[in-house]
This record gives structure tokens, C-alpha cells and sequence, in this order.
């Protein structure tokens, strides 16, 4: 079958870091997923396990030790604008407005000065920050912050964007809005997103398939697609057997996690 | 109105200094009545002050030391902040110079004056040797150190979002992420290089506040030494407060 029109596909890959004392850690042992346009996939898995790994990968920041990830039928070897990242810590230029974050990217992508303005308020709009566009990064909350970060990351028009545990120093209430923000963008824009989180219910709210990890070295545990209709409700009956389901299968993961010490 | 209040109340300080110094410096006057030649009154050094403006000999030597410390450390911003960026981002490069740096950095620009004399003579080239030697490190340490601090997921996040060069990293990452840093060593770095270059004029000069100075020991003319030891110091504050001030323009810590 062909792969060149699928966004990433990821074969027998694995990831073994070596310490500078020479001991060896796997962080990925021979992990294949195949991810189709479109699609909102979310893993979870035990801290620690690999899933940061994986996504560094798949966003070309770090090699794989054996296997290959492919995007669009082509081996990862380097970041490429066409896959845009939002970190957990937001990783905003704070020497830039939020203006100037947005529009950093765009540059590359060989817009001019008005075109990148334009552009940059767009996706300003889009998060709700427009009013907000001359501000220092210092100057807003954490929220904010993730807001121009996926603006930021959305602004370019990747068809794939990775997020590592977006919403994971945020607050309850805000997270639950920017969980709602962050569906809407995506199927308005019909993007492909890869999504990790620690979170089970984050992980049913969001994901259109959740992927499982297995404690280090991280495998695929299992995987499940998700039915349900968006916007989803979290008080439902299926929603809550779920979520046992997910609590079920991660618990003995991480029990593993605290065996192996 | 505010600029005004603002002004003010950095000026005051200074002010209490200066009113201090004098009321000291003239009591010694009172009770030791030491000759004119070995310590004027303030009021006669004022006198001088004002002579040697009139002249224009104070302008002459305040622009020559001026001219060269700002020009040796310019050229060594030049060497030192692009070195400095590469050696905080290359672990052999900076395996290579450490230990090079590490040993000129004991060594005070001061001790470099007699070779500079030897090599340069006392034309300008040795005095602004000395000057690079003495705004080199500071400059170049606290640019490694600046680029050493920043967070790794502002240069993955620059990555990601289209550096794809070495060098567009540096300019939109590297560079902007490590300017409080090196603005700091710019700031340090002129303070001793203004005081490598008096030092420098000192030994060896035709001009220059630091040759002002040693004349007016030679001549014995106390008065025309404090003159030069007075403008060196006010120009130092003044350096100071324009570094700060350009600082809050030019970096982006809050
Ligand atoms: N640069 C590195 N050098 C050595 N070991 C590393 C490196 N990065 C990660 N590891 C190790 O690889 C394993 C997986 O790390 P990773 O960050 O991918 O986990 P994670 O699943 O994202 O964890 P969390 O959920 O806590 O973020 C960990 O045991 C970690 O110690
Ligand atoms: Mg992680």
C-alpha cells in the first residue's frame, strides 16, 4: 500500500539512549503505528515510558537508534515546518511579542511583512488573543501562553501538528476550555494531530483513536477508537466505561513502572 | 514633569557624594595645609577645571582616551560575541579554547602594557591592544555563559518552526536569547576597558586623560591631576547609567 499520502507512519522503531557512563536506557523498543489524515490520535502511557521520545522523533528533533518514521512515505531525518510542535512548557520567545511568536515561522515560509501580519492576527483571532498582539509573553498567564503557542504552531499550516502534554501545567477550568478550543481548530482546519497526555479523561475528550504505552522500554499496549460524538460528554454512561477501561490498563503499567526500580 | 522628578532622584545620591568628597578633602586642606603642588583646594581644582575646558586641552584627552577605548572595544565585541556564540553551542571548540582562555584570563590587561609597548611602540596600536585584551574575556565569558543558559525548547522550538540553517538559528534563536547576557558583558567590559586604557596612557602617551594625569605628576601640577582623575570618574558613572538606559531598550528581561 502506498504510504505517500499517509501523514506519519512509524516501523519497528526504537530508541535506546546510551549515558555518558555507558549505561543504556530503551526508551522505545520496536513501535509501529500508522496515522491517517485527519485523525486526533492521543497516547497515553506511564511517566517516563517513552512518549516524548516517540514525539521527537516523529518531529525529526531526535534520531531514531533502529526502524524508521515516515511522513508522507518519506524517513524523518529533520524538523520540517510541515510538522508544527506545541511543548508542555510552552517554549515561547519571551524576547518577542506575542505578535512576533506568531509570526516567526511564517518567515519561512517565505511570506512578506503584510502577508505575515495578516496571518498572525488570523490565528490570534482564532485563540481569542487579537487584543493581546503587542503584549510581552511575560505579561500573560499560562493559558494565554499555550493559546499563542498553538497559534503559533497552527499559523504556519502544518497538516501535522505534535503536542507533548499541551495543557499538562494548566489549571482545570482552563484546560477544559482550551480542550474545547482545541477540537474546534482541528476540525475546522482538518489537521492531523498527535496528542500525548497523562490525562485518561483529556485522552476520551480529545482523541478521535487513543494509543496505550506499556511501562519502559515503551511498547504499543493496545489501541482504541473512539466513537463517541464530539463535543463529548463526560457524564455519560459510555464515557465513564471507558475511562474504567483506560484507568484499568494503565494501572498495570505503572504498577510495572514502580516493579522494574 | 516626571522625567524631571525622575531625574532627580538619581541625580541626589550623587550630589551627597560629591558634597561629602569636598567638605572631606577640605578639612585635610584645613588641618595638614599641604603645598598647592601636592594637593590644591577644591575650589582651586575647580578653577582648573574650568582652564583646562577653556583651553581645550581637557576635550582633546577625554576624546583620545574615548576614541580608543571605544574603538579596541568595539573591535573586540566584533571577535569576541560571534566566537562566543559558537563556543556555547560547540562542546569541541570549546574543549579546544578553555584552557587557552583560562590561563591569558588571570593575566591583567595591565601586565600586557610593556609588550604592548615593545611590539606596537607608543603609537595607538598598542593601547588598543591592550583594550582588546582587556574587554576580550569578559565580552566572550559572558556570551558562552548566556548561550549556555538557554532553555534547549527555545532552540527545538526554533527548529521546528524552520531554522533549518546553522546560521538562521543563531540570528532568530541563539543571538536574541543570549543579548542580556552579553549585554552585560559589553557593560563590564567597558568599565575595564576605561580603566586598561588611563593605565595604558599612563605609561606611555602623547595624549589621553591617563597621559593628563602622569604629566601633572611630572610637572608637579596635583591640580591637573585631579582634573583627570575627576573626569574619569564622572565618565565612568556616565557610561554606566547609558548602559543601563540602553539596556531596557535593547533586551527583553523583564
Ligand atoms: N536525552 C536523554 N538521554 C538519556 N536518557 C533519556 C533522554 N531523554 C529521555 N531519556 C530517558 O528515556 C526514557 C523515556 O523518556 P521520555 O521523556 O520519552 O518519557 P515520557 O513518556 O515522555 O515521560 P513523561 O510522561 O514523564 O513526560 C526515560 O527513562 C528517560 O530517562
Ligand atoms: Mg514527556
Amino acid at each position: 500500500m502506498s504510504t505517500q499520502h499517509q501523514p506519519l507512519r512509524i516501523e519497528n522503531l526504537s530508541k535506546i539512549y546510551t549515558s555518558s557512563e555507558g549505561s543504556q536506557v530503551t526508551a522505545l523498543q520496536e513501535v509501529s503505528l500508522d496515522i491517517h489524515a485527519g485523525e486526533f490520535v492521543v497516547i497515553v502511557g506511564p511517566s517516563g515510558c517513552g512518549k516524548s521520545t516517540l514525539l521527537n522523533i516523529l518531529a525529526g528533533l531526535e534520531q531514531s537508534s533502529s526502524g524508521q518514521a515516515l511522513a508522507y512515505g518519506k524517513p524523518i531525518t529533520q524538523p520540517d515546518i510541515d510538522r508544527g510542535m506545541v511543548f508542555q512548557s510552552y517554549a515561547l520567545f519571551p524576547w518577542l511579542s506575542v505578535r512576533g511568536n506568531v509570526e516567526f515561522g511564517l518567515e519561512q515560509r517565505g511570506l512578506d511583512k503584510t502577508q505575515r501580519r495578516a496571518v498572525a492576527l488570523e490565528y490570534l483571532q482564532l485563540v481569542g488573543l487579537s487584543e493581546f498582539a503587542d503584549k510581552r509573553i511575560h505579561e500573560l498567564s499560562g493559558g494565554m501562553k499555550q493559546r499563542v503557542a498553538i497559534a503559533r504552531a497552527f499559523a504556519i499550516n502544518p497538516s501535522i501538528i505534535l503536542m507533548d502534554e499541551p495543557f499538562g501545567a494548566l489549571d482545570a477550568l482552563t484546560r477544559r476550555f482550551l480542550q474545547g478550543e482545541l477540537l474546534r481548530i482541528w476540525r475546522s482546519h482538518q489537521k492531523t494531530i498527535v496528542f500525548i497526555t497523562h490525562s485518561v479523561p483529556e485522552a476520551i475528550v480529545l482523541g478521535s483513536r487513543i494509543i496505550i504505552m506499556t511501562a519502559r522500554p515503551a511498547q504499543i499496549k493496545s489501541e482504541v477508537s473512539v466513537e463517541l460524538p464530539y463535543p463529548r460528554d463526560t457524564a455519560s454512561e459510555d464515557f465513564r466505561a471507558l475511562e474504567q477501561q483506560l484507568y484499568a490498563q494503565l494501572d498495570e503499567e505503572v504498577a510495572r513502572t514502580f516493579e522494574m526500580k | 514633569m516626571r522625567i524631571l522628578k525622575y531625574l532627580m532622584l538619581k541625580l541626589l545620591p550623587f550630589v551627597y557624594a560629591i558634597t561629602l568628597i569636598t567638605v572631606v578633602w577640605q578639612l585635610v586642606i584645613v588641618f595638614t595645609h599641604p603645598h598647592p603642588s601636592i594637593l590644591p583646594t577644591p575650589w582651586a581644582t575647580a578653577k582648573n577645571f574650568i582652564t583646562l575646558i577653556e583651553n581645550g586641552s581637557l576635550f582633546i584627552h577625554t576624546g583620545a582616551s574615548l576614541g580608543r577605548v571605544f574603538s579596541a572595544w568595539l573591535l573586540s565585541a566584533c571577535v569576541a560575541v560571534p566566537l562566543g556564540l559558537i563556543m556555547g553551542r560547540s562542546i569541541l571548540l570549546e574543549r579546544i579554547l578553555d584552557p587557552i582562555i583560562e590561563l591569558f584570563r588571570p593575566i591583567s590587561p595591565l601586565a600586557w602594557i610593556p609588550l604592548a609597548i615593545l611590539w606596537f611602540g607608543i603609537g595607538e596600536a598598542g593601547k588598543i591592544f591592550v583594550v582588546f585584551i582587556g574587554t576580550f574575556f569578559p565580552i566572550l565569558l559572558s556570551t558562552v555563559a548566556g548561550v549556555k543558559s538557554i532553555d534547549p525548547i527555545l532552540i527545538n522550538a526554533g527548529k521546528v518552526l524552520g531554522c533549518r540553517s546553522h546560521f538562521s538559528l543563531f540570528r532568530k534563536v541563539i543571538f536574541p536569547a543570549a543579548t542580556p547576557n552579553i549585554m552585560v558583558g559589553l557593560r563590564i567590559s567597558f568599565g575595564t576597558g576605561w580603566a586598561a586604557i588611563i593605565a595604558a596612557e599612563l605609561v606611555a602617551a602623547r595624549s589621553g586623560l591617563g597621559y593628563l594625569i602622569a604629566n601633572g605628576m611630572e610637572i608637579l601640577r596635583a591640580d591637573h591631576v585631579l582634573v583627570g582623575m575627576i573626569m574619569i570618574g564622572l565618565l565612568g558613572v556616565c557610561f554606566d547609567a547609558f548602559f543601563r538606559f540602553i539596556n531596557r531598550y535593547l533586551t527583553w528581561q523583564a
